[in-house]
């Protein structure tokens, strides 16, 4: 073995540092056209009408679209993994966020698709915002969403739960019930590169699409989708992005260009100025968790019930699946016997939030963890101890039922103690990974264990992995 | 008025593939006539460095040098499915399909072999780019002959594909269990950090950050370096700098240039230890976990812990600006103790601020 462990250079490095490296922004096809977005000026609007034939007939116009030239226009992202479709991708009786797209014009030039953009006339009939989590869900508030305040698909339920052992016996027992509520804040992604695209009808009849997604299977799937196309009749390039974080999972460009291409019969590009990208383009959600841990003195934590709601912004997009990744990971690196944990999706009027870096798990380990500290102070514990003490174990399982097999609280603990020259009691340095006996295996964690060797792995399916 | 020192810490885990899985990564190989190896896979670089481990993944598995391996990720045409590059899984998934690959395609130069060297594949194999006998190294043929071989002799083309695919895990979704491993792997990190705090004005500067990462298998030290240190950076931007909604959950004060929307930039980046631990895992490439995402999730409660340890306020609305912690230094407020419960941010809580106590939320029913 020679490559795996190797300090070998990044395989596109010399091209990114010497500025050689070809962006979707430094494909140039003769002809393109310039596409510019007519944007909603209000967060929350009925819109009454829509009138483009100004507009059309302005010099350097080639091509218009609004809601009735998309041939599928609500399409929801995540529809193969249940979560049904409520985003149109472009704007058809109301507006639910500032910036939501209303219409798009292809032009000779940025400027001349900017003067018919701003000639499209739009009647507005203004609503009351909603933008309060909390307050979203109070009887009789307002809701501009077809589904009322709260996202309804978790199965039966409108909210993702995970239910475990006995809680209400857990905070009996307990010594202490320590109570917070932390609010991780909605961030932008900051790519250096910001939302393009370029498609190019070909002589063949299929579109080759220049896009920055950072999942091109996935993108094509959403505009062939929106499009009613197979799969064939689109070529994607890309591969190479300058920045995503998380942001370029969202198709934001690539279907109205392709659209416009269509329509236009004419290349057609489209980039996000860096306005667009810090007020339009998706954000990180906010969230608001509420936590309460039944903890013993000498520091076990016997149960946590915990409540977040998570901001989805104007739409679903992929807010339940953020959700649900953040109720499977609420115990943190921990081993919690008993659990009471509801998850809500509210609809409020800001712009819809998507995947972003550690998404729906950053905001639990926020949450977790600044509780956690809050407990060792309550309880007067070292918070490496307190770590320590409830740290995974194999044998272990999470609040899902998930048998853990190589967890590493222990050993990233005590090297992060280490390093930083901090002195834990002897039996704490001693602590390992290993499955659970005598002081570290109490009467409250015995029926979560499961039995010696047991655990729930699939990997790899039936096809053996290739041919 | 003066600055104050503190200390804050968290360990935390982070998944590796997308949550219930379900999430096919694919990808497939040639081998030019003079043995060199093309690779198509759909994994896209979004910086990351995938090419890089995925070229490296490749050299290893079939035993030949890295810079005969070329990786072409640009389109669909030539490339297979790969879910995209989220969820922490172009190491792992996207990593196990180009390994799979790599295997399949190691099975054909060696079929080959055995024909020209006439020993059983299984008595071969690669190492450096030649194939050799085990146990009898010069009983040989380099893979640009077995490889000019296939193309001219036996007429074949060698190639190998991959997938690497976990099915889906179903939830329950009355108790959340699942019906199989919900996640590819597991990483874990632990992080300490020291700060600085102005009770004058209310800044906080983090001079420290020491973080310890489990990746299973660094595939690639620099690489991984490069995702701790960038995750640091926005992981100190969550925890200090940056907010679309500085006044949440009202829309007003959105900053719309790098002027006006703070991003931490080199002048804010602290002195960076990282210990990278290698606890393999089981199924991933060469024992790899991710490390991605995650990196940017250990630094805000650790620097909010030493915010508290140095001037004994808790921000829990992130980030901790200096308006946040001047407040919070104005009001000084401590827990209510009610019985045995203590609590914390009443004042921010849903019970407090919903009309009906937060019925719709916390009175569903068990």
């Amino acid at each position: 073995m020679k490559a795996i462990g190797a300090r070998l250079p990044r395989y596109d490095g010399l091209g990114h540092v010497k500025g050689q490296t070809q962006y979707v922004d430094d494909v140039r096809v003769h002809g393109t056209l310039w596409v510019k977005a007519l944007r909603s000026p209000h967060h929350s609007a009925l819109i009454k009408s829509i009138d483009t034939s100004k507009a059309e007939s302005m010099p350097g116009v080639f091509a218009i679209v609004t809601a009735k030239d998309v041939p599928k226009n609500v399409y929801g992202h995540l529809e193969a993994l249940g979560v049904p479709a409520d985003e149109p991708l472009i704007a058809e009786d109301d507006v639910r966020w500032k910036g939501q797209i209303v219409g798009a014009v292809a032009a000779t030039t940025q400027e001349a698709a900017q003067a018919a953009v701003d000639a499209i006339e739009v009647a507005y009939e203004e609503r009351e915002p909603v933008l309060d989590i909390r307050t979203a869900a109070d009887p009789g508030a307002d809701s501009f969403h077809q589904w009322g305040p709260i996202y309804p698909h978790f199965g039966p339920h409108n909210h993702r739960r995970v239910r475990k052992g006995d809680v209400d016996a857990a905070f009996d027992k307990a010594d202490v019930i320590v109570e917070g509520v932390y609010r991780p804040q909605a961030i932008e992604h900051v790519p250096m590169e910001t939302q393009t695209s370029l498609v190019v009808p070909e002589p063949s009849g299929r579109l080759t699409i220049y896009s920055c997604t950072q999942a091109m299977y996935f993108s094509m799937g959403v505009v062939a989708a929106h499009l009613g196309w197979p799969l064939n009749k689109l070529k994607f390039v890309g591969g190479t992005v300058g920045g995503g974080f998380g942001g370029k999972v969202d198709t934001a460009t690539e279907t109205i260009c392709a659209l416009l291409a269509i329509k236009s019969k004419r290349p057609v590009k489209w980039r996000f100025t860096r306005e667009e990208e810090f007020l339009v383009s998706s954000t990180r959600a906010p969230w608001h968790v509420e936590i309460r841990d039944a903890v013993t003195n000498d520091g076990w934590i016997l149960g946590r019930r915990m409540l977040t709601l998570h901001d989805s912004g104007a739409y679903s997009r992929f807010s339940p699946y953020g959700l649900t990744k953040h109720a499977f990971h609420h115990t943190g690196a921990y081993t919690i016997p008993n659990l009471r944990f509801d998850g809500f999706v509210i609809f409020t009027n800001r712009v819809p939030t998507t995947a972003m870096r550690g998404f729906g798990v950053t905001s639990v380990s926020l949450a977790t963890e600044m509780h956690l500290s809050r407990v060792a102070k309550v309880i007067g514990m070292d918070p490496f101890e307190l770590r320590l003490k409830n740290a995974n174990r194999i044998g272990d399982t999470t609040g899902n039922r998930v048998v853990m097999h190589d967890p590493s609280t222990v050993p990233v603990t005590l090297a992060a103690a280490e390093a930083a020259g901090i002195e834990l009691g002897a039996d704490y340095r001693a602590m390992t990974s290993d499955r659970r006996t005598g002081d570290l295996l109490p009467e409250h964690l015995v029926d979560q264990q499961a039995p010696d060797g047991e655990h729930l792995m699939t990997y790899r399916g039936a096809n053996g992995g290739g041919a | 008025m003066a600055k104050h020192r503190g200390r804050g810490f968290a360990t935390i885990e982070y998944p590796t593939g997308m949550n219930q899985n379900g999430d096919p990564s694919q990808a497939w190989i040639k081998l030019k006539p003079d043995g060199r190896v093309d690779v198509f896979a759909g994994t896209v670089d979004i910086g990351q460095g995938s090419k890089t481990v995925h070229t490296q993944i490749v050299a290893d598995a079939l035993g030949v040098p890295y810079d005969w391996v070329t990786m072409d990720n640009t389109n669909t045409d030539s490339s297979a499915v790969c879910t995209g590059t989220f969820a922490s899984r172009g190491t792992f998934i996207g990593g196990n399909a180009v390994r799979y690959a790599a295997e399949k395609a190691k099975e054909r130069i060696l079929d080959i072999a055995s024909k020209e060297l006439e020993i059983a594949p299984d008595d071969l194999e690669i190492v450096d780019g030649e194939v050799l006998a085990k146990g009898a190294p010069d009983r040989k043929i380099s893979v640009p002959d077995v490889a000019g071989a296939a193309t001219y002799v036996y007429g074949e083309l060698i190639t190998g594909n991959g997938t690497a695919l976990k099915p889906l895990a179903e939830v329950d979704d009355d108790d959340g269990s699942v019906t199989a491993e919900p996640h590819s792997a597991i990483s874990y990190a632990a992080c300490v950090i020291d700060v600085e705090v102005d009770d004058e004005t209310g800044e906080t500067t983090v001079l420290k950050m020491l973080q310890v990462y489990d990746v299973g298998r660094a595939i690639n030290p620099t690489l991984v370096e490069g995702q701790i240190e960038g995750g640091a950076m926005m992981g100190l931007g969550l925890g200090l700098l940056e907010n679309c909604y500085p006044y949440y959950p009202s829309v007003e004060h959105r900053g719309e240039q790098f002027g006006s929307y703070l991003a931490p930039a080199m002048e804010d980046f602290p002195e960076i230890e990282n210990v990278i631990l290698e606890n393999p895992s089981v199924d991933g490439p060469f024992g790899a976990k991710a490390i991605g995402e995650m990196a940017n999730n250990a630094q805000p409660p650790a620097i909010a812990a030493a915010i508290h340890d140095a001037v004994g306020i808790w921000v829990t609305e992130m980030p901790a600006t200096p308006e946040r912690v001047l407040r919070a230094l104005e009001a000084k407020s401590e827990p209510r103790r009610d019985g045995k419960r203590v609590i914390f941010d009443e004042e921010i809580s849903v019970a407090t601020l919903s009309a009906d106590g937060g019925q719709a939320y916390w009175g569903v029913d068990a």
